[in-house]
């Protein structure tokens, strides 16, 4: 029962988050392309790979707090039926270029940025058991 | 109010998805991302059905950026397709990430136009 009060938690922040951003305004930028879901969907695939390597593979983190930062929060923040939406918005438009460009990039970056964060959950814990075991050395000496 | 309206939302959306994601897997194993696969579809056909109607602006918050939102995911849905590539899986993984693209757009085109029918 307790987790689903934390993933409730998360999916509230997250999806607060993702109406933030997505009312930004980005100054400057004037193409078809709707960039703040980009930006949201890239980011948190970055994130959503980086924190579930760093749980299942580094360290027990405790299941409520997996579940509520992972498939709340950043479960929410993400989203697919917006994407969905804008890319028909496109098609509508006529802007068949646009609207296969938005949906490729969204998915090459997203796969990419999900890559990235694995990798960098394992470098990052490399190197801290690299410095647990220097650590060991220097107290056997 | 209006982000009480998206938080609500978002909140009874990530149970939901995480609802179905526990069934589908029961009942279909984890091999193959089926629960995610399922609340993007199911997400973006409604998404096309709500859209079709003139909702009022709370409706909307809470429904579309708040529930359905929250309940579609494509943080989930990439890190399962990189997965699936890393795994031997390689056709499953094309086949994961292409369909849901495909299935997700078309799926709120036919939601939007069978709304505006009826």
């Amino acid at each position: 029962m307790k987790k689903y009060v934390f993933i409730a938690c998360g999916g509230f922040l997250g999806a607060i988050l993702r109406f933030a951003v997505k009312s930004v305004q980005i100054p400057g930028y004037s193409e078809n392309i709707p960039l703040n879901t980009l930006i949201i969907n890239v980011i948190g695939s970055f994130l959503l790979a980086l924190i579930l390597t760093v749980a299942y593979e580094v360290r027990d983190m405790d299941a409520d707090i997996r579940l509520g930062i992972a498939t709340g929060f950043l479960g929410a923040f993400t989203t697919f039926s917006t994407l969905c939406k804008e890319t028909v918005a496109l098609l509508k438009n006529g802007e068949y270029f646009s609207a296969l460009s938005y949906v490729t990039v969204s998915v090459v970056l997203g796969l990419s940025a999900a890559y990235f964060g694995v990798v960098l959950a394992r470098e990052a814990v490399s190197k801290a058991l690299g410095r647990d075991e220097e650590a060991e050395e220097d107290d056997e000496n | 109010m209006t982000l009480l309206f998206v938080g609500i939302g978002g909140s009874l959306g990530a149970v939901s998805r995480f609802w179905v994601g526990k069934m589908m897997s029961q009942k279909f194993g984890a091999d193959f991302p089926w629960g995610t696969f399922c609340v993007n579809l199911l997400g973006a056909l409604l998404l096309g059905i709500l859209s079709a109607f003139d909702a009022s602006k709370n409706v909307y918050l809470l429904l579309g950026d708040g529930f359905l939102g929250a309940f579609t995911t494509f943080s989930s849905f990439m890190y399962e397709g990189f997965n699936l590539f890393k795994s031997s899986e390689k056709l499953n993984a094309f086949a994961y990430v292409v369909g849901t693209v495909i299935l997700g757009i078309v799926g709120y085109f036919a939601g939007f136009g069978i709304a505006k029918m009826l």
